[in-house]
């Protein structure tokens, strides 16, 4: 009887005792650069209103956008209009530009704001080691050379 | 057997001679010969007569007698055309202080017609589809009828833009469409949707009256030097677009090298100070934006030398509403076409002597008017009956004959998809186009037709 009670208690023990076993794995997931999702062209009303934001932080009135808008229609590489239109703003006092001073105190930090406000995103090392020595090399240029580079880009003509 | 003048042959065989020892170079096509036949000129100039022209008031000069019973002919576009002005009820020139309004014909420039000095087709044929703007200005360019084409659509089919630099290898700085405005879809037709073709064969397009009339957005604008700016901003550009270009894409793209983007600004730059100087040849008679976009396009083929040059004129169209407008507007059309022949020849030596010059409407207009009268109570004219597809071409300059007529009311000879095929002639490659099989099955070189 005793010996029938002892044999019944391991059994159970061995039982109550034994762990699930899990088994950890990950799925498979594509990666992408952070701009793949941009696949959209801006319209010329879309590109006009948010580069007016972005250099005069401030809005578009309703009869500019027209008026520019019609200047791009008006010539054939869009490239080019985009450009001239961006070349003339850089010409008015005011424009909202950081100073090269403050440029120049951390480029790191003046690049990710240009990516965050050109691109709203952030750049990625290989993006940021890039601009830190290419602007290292060229000490002569300005943020206004950035920012007439970024605002030309294909990847803002995109959203 | 024919007989051929001595001066006619050595011409011919000085035209063979040089197509056949031309320097062979790869060409977009793939193709290895530049030309597949001898090239008449360097240089083609089309003039898209447009708005919709009446053959009466034009090529048979028929003046108020066919339009508004008032038994008075003469031709008003007498750069153009051979024959007298109207003598009596001129309301077509300018006015001057304290005279009849419109009552100054404008002064002849050219001092022989083109009609003289070239050869006109007087009976064209608009044969397929409905005569609106859109698709006959599609048809002139593109020289096929775009049956099922929608008005907000490039043209369905290449342009001629497209296939000279296919074909002809040219850059996109040798191709410009000059327009009148950006209203219409006229900036849709620098290139066509065709897959095989589109923007990377496209015309460099301005619409000049509006570009230049942008003073306060563009007039002024900054130039960086091309070394210690526009190099390192280059540099940056292509490494931003370097990644993403692999992704999503780029802007429609027409070819233009960074080279040539810097010219088309220099142009720009330039002609803005030519403005403000007044040295922009505009017509002596400048006063309505057809006679603008001519004194721009001739500034056009100053700074680039184009090897085709197509214009786009539409004030006639006011014929819709307003007869008497429509009279002055054909008189000016008619200025403008004898000002820019006249500085292609004496103001451009890149191009004179060398350069051929087509002038065709998009279409033509009714036959019987519609109910509005204008200031003079003449009636008005729209464009859908028969009479809206009887249209006129010409042409002139090297290898063209002189003083030939070809057609008449009769007989009439041409289609409206004829100026493709003829471009193509003109600077050598006819049959690249024709065996590409996607032209009007009417379309036809105009050569071809004499």
């Amino acid at each position: 009887m005793k010996f029938g009670f002892i044999i019944a208690l391991l059994i159970t023990l061995s039982l109550a005792c034994k762990d699930k076993e899990y088994i950890y794995g990950v799925n498979d997931v594509t990666i992408l650069p952070n701009n793949a999702e941009k696949d959209k062209l801006k319209t010329n009303e879309q590109y006009l209103n948010i580069v007016y934001a972005n250099m005069y932080q401030k809005a578009l009135g309703p009869d500019k956008l027209v008026d520019l808008s019609n200047v791009i229609n008006s010539l054939g590489d869009k490239q080019v209009a985009y450009e001239i239109i961006i070349a003339k703003m850089m010409g008015d006092p005011e424009i909202k530009l950081p100073s090269k001073k403050d440029m120049d105190a951390d480029l790191g930090k003046f690049i990710t704001e240009t990516y965050n406000r050109f691109y709203v995103r952030q750049p990625t090392q290989a993006e940021k080691t890039f601009f830190v020595n290419f602007l290292k090399a060229h000490p002569n240029l300005t943020p206004e050379h950035i920012y007439f580079a970024f605002a030309t880009s294909s990847e803002y003509y995109f959203y | 057997m024919g007989t051929i003048k001595r001066r006619t042959f050595i011409k011919r065989a000085a035209l063979a001679a040089g197509s056949v020892i031309a320097a062979p170079y790869i060409l977009p096509s793939g193709r290895l010969f530049a030309t597949t036949n001898a090239p008449m000129a360097d240089h083609v100039v089309f003039v898209l007569f447009a708005g919709g022209v009446r053959q009466q008031e034009s090529v048979l000069q028929r003046y108020l007698a066919d339009s508004q019973e008032i038994p008075i002919e003469g031709n008003i576009l007498y750069n153009m055309l051979n024959g007298a002005a109207p003598e009596l009820k001129i309301a077509y020139g300018t006015t001057l202080p304290g005279g009849q309004e419109g009552g100054q014909p404008i002064s002849k420039i050219l001092s022989s017609s083109i009609q003289q000095q070239g050869t006109l087709f007087p009976e064209v044929h608009y044969t397929r589809g409905g005569t609106g703007h859109y698709g006959g200005l599609s048809a002139g360019v593109s020289g096929h009828y775009g049956l099922t084409q929608g008005l907000r659509q490039r043209p369905l089919h290449p342009t001629i833009f497209e296939y000279a630099r296919r074909f002809g290898g040219y850059k996109a700085t040798d191709i410009w469409f000059v327009g009148n405005g950006i209203s219409g879809s006229i900036p849709l037709l620098n290139y066509s949707a065709h897959p095989d073709y589109g923007s990377k064969y496209g015309a460099n397009f301005i619409a000049p009256g509006i570009t230049f009339g942008a003073e306060e957005y563009i007039k002024g604008f900054k130039i960086y030097h091309p070394d210690d700016e526009l190099d390192p901003i280059h540099k940056m550009q292509a490494f931003l677009n370097q990644s993403f270009l692999l992704q999503s894409g780029a802007l429609p793209n027409l070819g233009n090298t960074e080279a040539e983007r810097e010219a088309i600004k220099d142009f720009i730059r330039k002609t803005f100070d030519k403005l403000e100087k007044q040295q922009v040849s505009f017509p002596p008679v400048t006063d309505n934006g057809d006679n603008v976009s001519i004194g721009f396009a001739t500034e056009v083929m100053k700074y680039f030398k184009p090897k085709i040059t197509v214009v786009n004129l539409s004030a006639v169209d006011v014929c819709h509403g307003n007869f008497t407008s429509y009279l002055k507007a054909l008189h000016r059309a008619d200025h403008g076409v004898g000002h820019l022949w006249n500085v292609i020849q004496n103001q451009i030596p890149e191009m004179s002597g060398k350069t051929a010059m087509i002038v065709m409407p998009e279409h033509g207009r009714n036959l019987d008017h519609n109910p509005i009268t204008d200031e003079n109570d003449w009636f008005s004219y729209d464009h859908s009956d028969l009479n809206s597809r009887r249209m006129f071409s010409q042409m002139i300059g090297p290898g063209i004959p002189a003083g030939l007529v070809i057609g008449s009311e009769s007989n009439p000879i041409g289609d409206a998809t004829d100026i493709v095929p003829t471009i193509a002639d003109i600077l050598g490659f006819k049959d690249d186009v024709l065996n590409t099989g996607l032209l009007d099955p009417l379309a036809m070189s105009l050569f071809d037709r004499i």
